[in-house]
């Protein structure tokens, strides 16, 4: 029951509600961004400054990043490794993810539980079921020996091929399921006035749904783009030294030679171009949609 | 227990809005309204989507609060109790049932929030309620073995098991089709009607607001436009929103001819003068207005058949419209367009092109003020 | 081109992308029951042996029992942080809101092998090196992004009225949350949770820079083991995880149908 308050005179406007209400958002989310701040970003704070300084402060390892021919081109191998996982990925993804959206109730869940079973299967065995496949006593050689197609088995592992063959196989779920979440939100209606209008299915497609389509796929590119800047397990199983990525030799400089002024400079610079990239995705295409978009 | 005892005996509690203020980041919900509500009544919120309506009402329930303003229940503030607290029953357009309780266990859900009562006693409530509802039998029953009008009728039953003073209706008959939606009407008024507590009923829809209502507050952008009975509200709005609102409407721009005494001429676009209801405006000889002509109230002719005392004007129909009952004419006079519905009979035979003459009482034309400004009017117990 | 034609070319894509991402996953699953020595698709025959082997040793049962101790506790630490912050979003108006997201969506950006690294470093003066707390810990920041995301999705589309409407007619706040809406949400709790688990029992790099020496978890011992041996050993260890995957993601959807029915 309400105790009974003193009936209200002049003034009429009273200043806002309890601070006890207006704190509730933020207590509710203290402990996990309190959590994020302390086990994720105060790590990556201290990794920058140890980059910085062991002795004394010295930008030496930041030299040794960009001078040094070995940095150099395993940051060209690792851009240009993700570049082309990227277009592949993009490439594989959309009509796959197409077809999702086309699909109806039983097709589309059963297309999709088949695009996510892969992802339940981690890098590692994913990778290595590559190595059996594709090995000379592998079954793609030994299909295409008994076909006749060659006479002796072709060299699939430890070079770019079976590198980007693999990483674009774990990557293209993810890629199918952003894209095909971005091809949602296309009003379809648009297309059967299109369709109406004398357009064919092509013709509709092409000019109608495509362009439409092409912000989501910017998207889905951004994010696969970064995701595979950081691979790690699949160049190193896959690929030659020839195909060594920046992951890799940070691992290295961390692990093998304990250099960790060096491996954090490499860190820091490889964390400066993530989160440079997933910035501009952010701002193009808002990570709060996430959670039902605009504030209320 | 007197809690209850008294609630038992009490029925509506007045309900006082004090220059209610909300924001939501930039946009003003809410903007200082106040509002009396008598003790019992049953009063509409009405206005289109984005007037306000739902968030005062979610205000009233303490969903939200406010920024500024305070909430009287009883001459008490309940602006500072939590909703829990209030002692209001709430009815919502989705109904809301809970969906792993029985119909008699949601019924009973406030008892066993707010009360001590027995077992038995709450059972005998259970029953009453659901008698006034006319849901006896189905007590047993789950929501989803339940239609939607029943479903709204079990909420109904939830929300006044512990005899609140104050019930809350945010679109209640939204979800169902139009003549379930006529038959709750009926439903809820008589329960209204058996029960006394006051209802605050938040609709966007005219017809029900006028139908059920003792008093109605139109809403506009966040402020009341204007508050009043439904008869009130319909025949003579205070302003161009709730003129063009509630029902259909003529609103002709016009500017004011000749005020003297208790007469009052204005002129219309095509340049004749005719005679408007004296009203409480404050009309200036030369001033621009708006003049309202509710189109039942427009007598149509094929001939001049005037009568002394009353304007007549000539027009031609440029479209006819058969409605069952009635015909709805657009009737063009110079450049402006008048709409006039006429009984079946009398526009059987009309057409399209053909010259008429049109009449009214002078006492219908209503002046309104020339721009859209809604007042924050507070309650008038206009009865 | 006819419409007919198109979607036969739609399909035959579609039908073979599915198999290039499916396939690898049957021949690992059926390289683990292999009777052969080696590393070889199709296995020349059935045995369980390799299943037996990874019973039989310590190593890999420790192996095992590490990883479901690390997934499980990151698991709960994301959903106990994680739930409230969905709640926080999705409920509330909050400043910043779109920055606060991408703070929690972060740790699934950044390369993994600079979380391993830095993590590391930050670990060391604080004793969380060679411990299951600390490498829980490091992943329950990986986790909670899935759990926000799925919880946030479920509690946007329950209705608030549900919530409301115990409120307003006398429940505690905290009650109606708990006994109303938590039940409805829970499948999406659950599937975050999952996830969350899942990734953590995936994770390499991280795992093997805290805990990679004597009691790491399935993810790291696979990896060394791919690098040395070549045995279906790997295989069957990898086919148990999958299994563990799958398992835990079934018995989730059939309480969830579950439930459902029960509310329906």
């Amino acid at each position: 029951m309400t105790a009974l308050a003193e009936p209200r005179a002049a003034p009429l406007l009273r200043p806002a509600l309890s601070s006890r209400g207006r704190m509730l958002p933020a207590l509710l989310l203290l402990p996990c961004l309190a959590w994020i701040t302390f086990f994720f970003l105060a790590p990556l704070v201290l990794m920058c400054w140890r980059s910085l300084a062991s002795d004394g402060f010295s930008l030496e390892p930041y030299g040794v990043l960009f001078t040094s021919p070995l940095f150099t081109k395993v940051m060209i191998t690792t851009v240009r490794t993700a570049a082309i996982t990227t277009v592949f990925a993009l490439l594989l993804a959309y009509p796959l993810a197409y077809a999702l959206t086309i699909s109806g109730g039983k097709v589309r869940a059963l297309i999709l539980v088949f695009t996510l079973i892969p992802y339940w299967v981690d890098i590692i065995v994913r990778s290595f079921s590559w190595l059996i496949l594709l090995g000379d006593n592998g079954m793609v050689n030994k299909a295409l020996m008994a076909l006749g197609i060659v006479s002796a088995p072709l060299q699939m592992l430890y070079n770019p091929f079976s590198v980007l063959l693999a990483m674009v196989q774990i990557l293209l779920p993810l890629t199918t399921v952003t894209l095909f979440g971005a091809m949602l939100r296309i009003d379809r209606t648009l297309i059967t006035a299109a369709k109406i209008h004398g357009a064919s299915e092509w013709h509709a497609f092409r000019t109608v749904f495509f362009p439409l389509s092409l912000p989501g796929v910017y998207g889905a590119g951004l994010l696969v783009f970064v995701l595979a800047l950081g691979f790690y397990v699949t160049p190193a199983l896959l690929g030659s030294p020839r195909e060594t990525m920046i992951a890799q030799t940070i691992m290295v400089e961390a692990s093998q030679l304990l250099d960790w002024p060096q491996a954090s400079a490499a860190g820091a610079v490889l964390l400066i171009i993530t989160t440079s990239i997933a910035a501009i995705y952010n701002r193009y295409f808002s990570l709060d949609r996430l959670w039902g978009g605009s504030d209320k | 227990m007197t809690e209850f005892a008294a609630a038992a005996m009490a029925s509506g509690a007045q309900l006082r809005l004090r220059q209610l203020t909300k924001a939501f980041g930039a946009s003003q919900a809410v903007d200082r309204i106040s509002l009396d509500v008598p003790a019992g009544a049953f009063v509409s919120l009405l206005g289109p989507s984005g007037s306000g309506k739902t968030t005062t009402l979610n205000l009233i329930a303490g969903f939200l609060t406010p920024d500024a303003g305070d909430i009287l229940l009883d001459e008490r503030s309940i602006a500072d109790v939590p909703p829990h607290k209030r002692n209001i029953g709430m009815v919502f357009q989705s109904y809301s049932l809970f969906p792993h309780m029985t119909v008699a266990e949601n019924v009973g859900f406030p008892l066993r929030m707010r009360t001590r009562l027995s077992r038995q006693a709450a059972r005998q409530r259970i029953d009453e309620m659901l008698a006034l509802v006319q849901l006896g039998h189905l007590g047993t029953r789950y929501p989803r073995q339940l239609s939607g009008g029943q479903q709204q009728r079990v909420a109904m039953a939830r929300a006044l098991v512990s005899h609140p003073r104050l019930l809350l209706m945010d679109e209640p008959l939204g979800a169902l089709d139009k003549k379930l939606r006529e038959q709750m009407q009926v439903e809820i008024k008589r329960i209204h009607r058996s029960v006394g507590t006051t209802v605050i009923y938040v609709t966007h829809d005219q017809t029900e607001a006028l139908t059920m209502s003792d008093l109605v507050v139109v809403m506009h952008q966040a402020r009341v436009s204007q508050v009043g009975t439904p008869r009130v509200l319909y025949e003579a709005p205070a302003n161009l929103f709730v003129a063009d609102f509630l029902g259909d409407s003529n609103l002709l721009t016009a500017t004011i001819a000749h005020v003297s005494g208790d007469e009052l001429a204005v002129e219309i676009g095509n340049g004749e003068k005719i005679r408007a209801a004296r009203g409480t405006s404050a009309a200036a000889q030369g001033s621009r207005t708006v003049v309202l002509i509710r189109p039942e109230d427009i007598s149509l002719t094929a001939t001049d058949e005037r009568t002394a005392g009353q304007d007549v004007v000539a027009g031609t129909i440029k479209d006819i419209s058969y409605h069952g009952d009635t015909f709805k004419l657009d009737v063009a006079l110079g450049a402006d367009m008048l709409k006039v519905k006429v009984p079946r009979e009398r526009g059987a035979g009309m057409e399209r092109g053909q010259k008429v003459f049109l009449t009214w009482n002078s006492s219908v034309v209503r002046l309104l003020p020339a721009a859209d400004r809604t007042s924050d009017a507070s309650g008038e117990d206009e009865r | 081109m006819s419409a007919t034609a198109g979607r036969l070319g739609l399909s035959a894509a579609v039908l073979a992308v599915l198999i290039y991402l499916i396939f690898p996953v049957i021949v690992v699953v059926a390289i683990s029951f292999s009777s052969g020595n080696f590393l070889v698709f199709p296995p020349p025959g059935f045995s369980l042996r390799w299943y037996e082997s990874i019973a039989g040793d310590p190593e890999w049962v420790n192996a095992l029992w590490v990883t479901l101790k690390v997934g499980s506790l990151s698991a709960l630490i994301a959903v106990l942080l994680g739930v409230p912050a969905a709640f926080a979003l999705v409920r509330h108006v909050i400043p910043a809101k779109a920055l606060l997201s991408a703070l929690i969506l972060c740790a699934l950006v950044t390369p993994p092998i600079v979380t391993a690294l830095s993590t590391y470093l930050f670990f060391v003066p604080l004793g969380l090196v060679n411990t299951v707390v600390g490498l829980a810990c490091a992943h329950a920041v990986s986790g909670m992004p899935f759990v926000v995301i799925n919880t946030s999705a479920s509690l946007r589309s329950a209705d608030i009225n549900l919530e409301r409407a115990a409120v307003i007619h006398g429940a505690h706040p905290l009650w109606a949350v708990l006994r109303i809406t938590l039940p409805i949400i829970s499948p999406g709790i659950v599937i975050g949770a999952i996830f969350a688990f899942v990734h953590s029992a995936h994770e390499l790099l991280v795992a093997t820079f805290v805990l990679g020496g004597v009691g790491k978890p399935v993810a790291v011992k696979i990896w060394s083991g791919v690098q040395a041996t070549s045995d279906p050993t790997i295989a069957a260890a990898s086919a148990i995880l999958i299994g563990l995957a799958i398992f835990t993601f079934a018995s989730a959807a059939a309480t969830q149908s579950l439930a459902k029915r029960r509310t329906a």
